[in-house]
């Protein structure tokens, strides 16, 4: 077909086909990462928790900060590219993809981070077999499996007319099982309008779904911590604060993706500045939240008299002083100023924000896990300075690494198999200047 | 003059176990072990005489290693009634795992003076490892009768204590302080302490605030402690004066948090919830199998 | 002849038969006496546990001596019918003396790392005096340890107790953030203590422990099933704890029994941070009439022990 040529499959197909140096030198280079790490999980495994910085008080580490962390960053799929369809953006197109992608890698990793601080992994099953519902760790199972799930099949919904298009283009210099696995997944989805149907009512129930789902997941995962008496974790606005950090985070994570992925694969005509604005806008609204649920809740307990809340405002302030203005201030002023700026409004500074703001999220979710526990209501009185002072070991930091490469390797091998903008839709834009042409 | 004669066959009785820890003993000979290097023993004797003419003698035998007590299992110690030279074993008995060795004897036909007075011997022998040890107890039988009655609508336990004379007949003993108790599960509670005229009775209202078992049932100890005549003296009585016990029995496992099972609230809210997030996932995936199904058709139609 | 009965001359034999011991003299008198004492298997192995006799001596029993029944996991679940335990923490007469933590290390074979009973230093106020707070595990009637534990791992019976089942726990250490006093402790290794319980493994005697799971203060039940108080009660020259059935009204430390409902009444005996919620089964009697000043409670102290108390306000006062 002479459209073929002009398709733009075309200029995604190198992507797919072949991998330059610089390519396999990135894979390599994740891969030694996630080596070291699967190393420092051994010594986890052989020599005991003990290897890590966790002790009796602050039984919740690194470890947990990341679970919270990366099912944060899944929300840039679940919300954004679910909200967005519903309402029928036209700039969603070539970003939603990436969106997806983020959701599913970061939902993989989030919770093994949680089988990392688990004591025995060899028990693990019995969540499943011996489950309490009454238990707030059983939600989340159920909660984050029933996500997983979700997003899967949205994600599936949303690939499905680009493995037919995949199928379709012949000039694909593809190992042959590449193809027939394309063929498969494609159901055997030919654009009919009985086909096209189905298919839009399934992505739009599942763009609801996937919306309500991830608040519901989030806020499970806050009631973790909120329903404990731990005198910081006990607030009642933990549940919304998570939802909102949590997008605020993947909305973060989605401009550095679409930033790297224009980069790598030139495409800079479809990853415009306007889309950059525009989830820097989606960035600078969350932030504007974000705030004001942090100001809202340090506040509430710096005013009150209570004294673990004095307590754990004094060790926020005088150990954890530059994470806290890193996290709180500059995490939430940033944004505000140079998305709101137009003169700072260029994609780098954005991308450049982007940055300091998953930084500064990650460190808020520290600031939230590790203070707390530093701070009970029976005072820790113990002579070991790490049960009383919690420092991350190499262990975990190594394992930290690890998963941050792990969510760029998933990424980089997935968008060589899909092309990372969604490419039926361009085809069909294309389709329809030519005809308006 | 009896005192005389008392502190003389102690003298002696002394001197002979003493000068007799230097006679060398049939057998020990033999020994090759150094009889220095035995471990010291220790015994102790505990004496009860009961309100059912009954005495229970407890015997704890104990060892002491380097500073440190052990105590000895499965010891043959054995049990003495004497007074004077007349005497009587008692039996024999082994201890338990911590060392005690409990023997409980009739009041019959055992050796007294003429004071009445018996005296108890509990006693170890030497053995390969350990040294031999003795105690004594020597005291005069006597009992407790608890009764009950009820005044003016106030209750009233009323105590009695008396002791067999040489006539074998009961003769009150005053002048002595009874306590009471009722026992718990790791030890006896004093429910109120009795001091006894010299007719050898005596009185207290009964306090009404003791919980007995379910029904209100009470097991009422009334003793006299560390008496220099007689020891440790127990009667003992039931009485329906406690206050029932009501302690949790669930017929219906409550739900709670911290329960087996979940309020039932928690579990229809979930099943509804899952319900309906997954019958949504149920209908997408329908939905695709439609879609595969629908190209089959149009393919096998072509 | 009645003034005999009643005219008994004080004598030396009283003090004699009141030890009641005579030591060291072999009387070889009847020959019926078979001395057929053979020294039993249970020999000493080197570990022993303290046990307070009911004359008020220590002893310290050999371990192999001191056998006790474990029940198994299943019938742990079930309480001991008709009882409901409650604890009084004395506060008045504690001095840090520690026996109670060593002893119930010794019982459950724990390292010196972690304590199921751990004593504090606090001062609630500033003006407030300092003393000596022993904390056990509270087997509250509100557990929130229990609401989250995920796989029902760490249950609460009827009869009060709140106990772990470390063959079913997975280690998440949720229990250990739920529980506000900061009781649980985890195991983040493999101890070599833990190898030295070779009996089979029970809730109820929290023994041998397991390297990733969380363990506590579990009140001794299979000490309370021989009769026995738990190994801190029976452990404090103090007396300071007291340990009882709360629904028989009574507790007793060893040596003084008390109606519980007299001694709280009496000695205004409270329950720590009540306004949680959680209903605590540990009472205190607050230090009134203290038998110690505070800082007998450093004699003999470790270093890395005494260390612990330097940032409490006391400890910075007297710049320990």
């Amino acid at each position: 077909m002479e459209n073929e040529q002009n398709s733009p499959i075309k200029e995604f197909a190198p992507q797919l086909e072949r991998t330059s140096i610089q390519g396999y030198a990135w894979i390599i280079f994740l891969l030694a990462v996630i080596g070291w790490g699967v190393y420092a999980f051994i010594q986890q495994v052989t020599r005991g928790h003990d290897v890590t910085g966790m002790r009796d008080n602050v039984v919740w580490g690194v470890y947990i900060v990341n679970f919270i962390f990366f099912m944060g960053v899944s929300y840039a799929g679940a919300l954004i590219s679910g909200t967005l369809h519903l309402f029928h953006t036209a700039w969603r197109k070539p970003i939603i993809r990436m969106a997806e992608f983020i959701t599913i890698i970061s939902l993989l990793i989030g919770p093994g981070y949680i089988l990392l601080c688990i004591g025995r992994l060899d028990k693990l099953y019995y969540l499943v077999l011996f489950g309490r519902i009454q238990s707030p760790i059983t939600w989340d199972v159920i909660a984050i499996s029933t996500d997983i799930f979700g997003c899967l099949i949205f994600l599936y919904l949303a690939l499905l007319r680009d493995l037919s298009t995949l199928r379709d283009y012949e000039n694909l210099q593809l190992p042959k099982w590449r193809k027939r696995v394309y063929k498969i997944l494609a159901l055997g989805y030919t654009g009919t309008p009985e086909q096209q149907m189905r298919l839009k009512r399934a992505t739009d129930i599942m763009a609801a779904m996937v919306i309500a789902i991830a608040i519901i997941v989030y806020s499970v995962l806050a009631w973790i911590f909120s329903v404990t008496l731990q005198p910081g974790w006990h607030s009642t606005i933990f549940g919304p604060y998570f939802v909102i950090a949590a997008v605020f985070s993947g909305s973060a994570v989605l401009i550095i993706a679409m930033w790297l992925f224009r980069k790598v694969y030139h495409l800079e005509k479809y990853i415009l500045k306007k889309h950059f604005v525009a989830v820097g806008v989606i960035m600078l609204v969350l932030a504007a939240f974000f705030g004001y649920f942090t100001f809202s809740d340090y506040l509430t307990k710096w005013y009150g008299s209570e004294k673990n809340d004095e307590l754990l405002i004094q060790l926020l302030f005088k150990k954890f002083y530059w994470p806290f203005i890193i996290s709180n201030y500059i995490g939430v002023l940033l944004p505000l100023i140079v998305v709101g700026i137009a003169k700072f409004r260029t994609i780098t500074n954005i991308t450049l924000t982007a940055v300091v703001v998953i930084i500064a999220l990650w460190l808020n979710r520290y600031l939230i896990v590790v203070p707390t526990l530093e701070s009970p209501y029976l005072p820790i009185q113990d002579s070991r300075p790490e049960w009383f002072d919690y420092g991350a070991t190499w262990v975990e930091w190594s394992l930290t690494a690890a998963g941050i490469a792990l969510f760029c390797l998933l990424f980089t091998l997935a968008s060589k198999f899909i092309p990372v903008v969604q490419v039926s839709e361009l085809q069909e834009e294309a389709k329809s200047e030519e005809v308006l042409v | 003059m009896i005192l005389m004669k008392r502190a003389i066959k102690i003298c002696l009785f002394l001197l002979v176990g003493g000068g007799a820890a230097f006679l060398p003993f049939p057998g020990q000979s033999q020994e090759k072990f150094d009889s220095s290097a035995k471990r010291e023993s220790k015994m102790t004797l505990d004496y009860l005489c009961t309100s059912n003419d009954t005495v229970v003698l407890t015997a704890n035998l104990s060892i002491k290693k380097e500073n440190e007590v052990f105590v000895l299992e499965n010891a043959a110690v054995v049990f003495f009634a004497s007074a004077g030279s007349n005497i009587k074993t008692l039996g024999k008995v082994i201890t338990n795992e911590e060392g005690i060795a409990v023997l409980t004897v009739p009041l019959i036909n055992l050796p007294a003076d003429k004071e009445g007075i018996i005296t108890y011997t509990a006693k170890f022998n030497e053995s390969e490892k350990y040294t031999a040890a003795e105690a004594f107890f020597a005291a005069k039988p006597a009992k407790i009768k608890l009764s009950f009655s009820i005044q003016d609508s106030l209750r009233y336990i009323k105590v009695d204590m008396s002791q067999k004379n040489s006539k074998s007949e009961e003769v009150a003993v005053g002048k002595e302080t009874v306590l009471l108790y009722v026992p718990r599960l790791f030890s006896l509670l004093k429910i109120g302490e009795i001091a006894l005229d010299e007719n050898g009775t005596g009185s207290l209202e009964f306090p009404n605030d003791i919980i007995g078992d379910t029904l209100g049932n009470l097991n009422i100890l009334a003793r006299i402690e560390e008496n220099e005549r007689f020891g440790f003296v127990q009667g003992q009585h039931q009485i329906n004066w406690g206050v029932p016990k009501q302690y949790y029995k669930a017929e219906v496992p409550s739900r709670e948090l911290w329960t087996p099972i979940a309020p039932l609230w928690m579990i229809i809210t979930l099943i509804i919830m899952l319900a309906g997030v997954w019958a949504h996932y149920v209908y997408a995936v329908y939905e695709l199998i439609m879609i595969k199904l629908h190209h089959k058709k149009d393919k096998s139609s072509f | 002849m009645e003034e005999e009965l009643n005219n008994h001359p004080k004598s030396s034999r009283r003090q004699f038969l009141k030890k009641g011991l005579v030591a060291g003299a072999g009387v070889a008198v009847g020959s019926s006496l078979v001395s057929a004492y053979f020294d039993s298997s249970a020999s000493e192995t080197g570990e022993k546990v303290k046990v307070l006799t009911t004359d008020g001596e220590i002893m310290e029993v050999d371990k192999g001596q001191l056998k006790l029944p474990r029940v198994s996991i299943e019938e742990s679940h079930k309480g001991i019918l008709g009882r409901k335990f409650v604890m009084v923490i004395d506060l008045g007469k504690c001095k840090n003396a520690r026996k109670c933590v060593e002893a119930c290390q010794k019982g459950h074979h724990l390292p010196k790392s972690q304590e199921f009973m751990k004593v504090y230093l606090l001062q609630d106020a500033e003006k407030t005096s300092p003393y000596w707070f022993p904390k056990p595990c509270f087997h509250c009637d509100n557990p929130l340890c229990v609401s989250v534990c995920p796989v029902g791992a760490t249950y609460k019976r009827t009869d009060g107790i709140v106990l772990i089942d470390n063959q079913r726990c997975i280690g998440c250490k949720f229990c250990m953030t739920g529980c506000p006093y900061s009781t649980r402790v985890f195991a983040w290794k493999h101890y070599p203590e833990y190898d030295e319980d070779k009996e089979p493994y029970s809730p109820e005697a929290s023994s041998p422990g397991k390297e990733g799971t969380v363990s506590k203060c579990d009140f001794c039940p299979d000490l309370i099933r021989v009769g026995k108080l738990p190994y801190c009660a029976s452990a404090c020259p103090m007396g300071v704890i007291y340990f009882g059935d709360v629904d028989e009204d009574t507790v007793t430390n060893g040596t003084e029994t008390f109606q519980f409902s007299q001694l709280i009444r009496d000695r205004a005996g409270y329950r720590y941070l009540e306004v949680l919620g959680t209903r605590p089964c540990v009472y205190y009697l607050p230090p009134v009439d203290r038998q110690f000043p505070v800082d007998r409670g450093f004699n003999d102290l470790d270093e890395s022990i005494k260390n612990r108390y330097k940032s409490t306000p006391y400890g910075e006062k007297h710049k320990l």
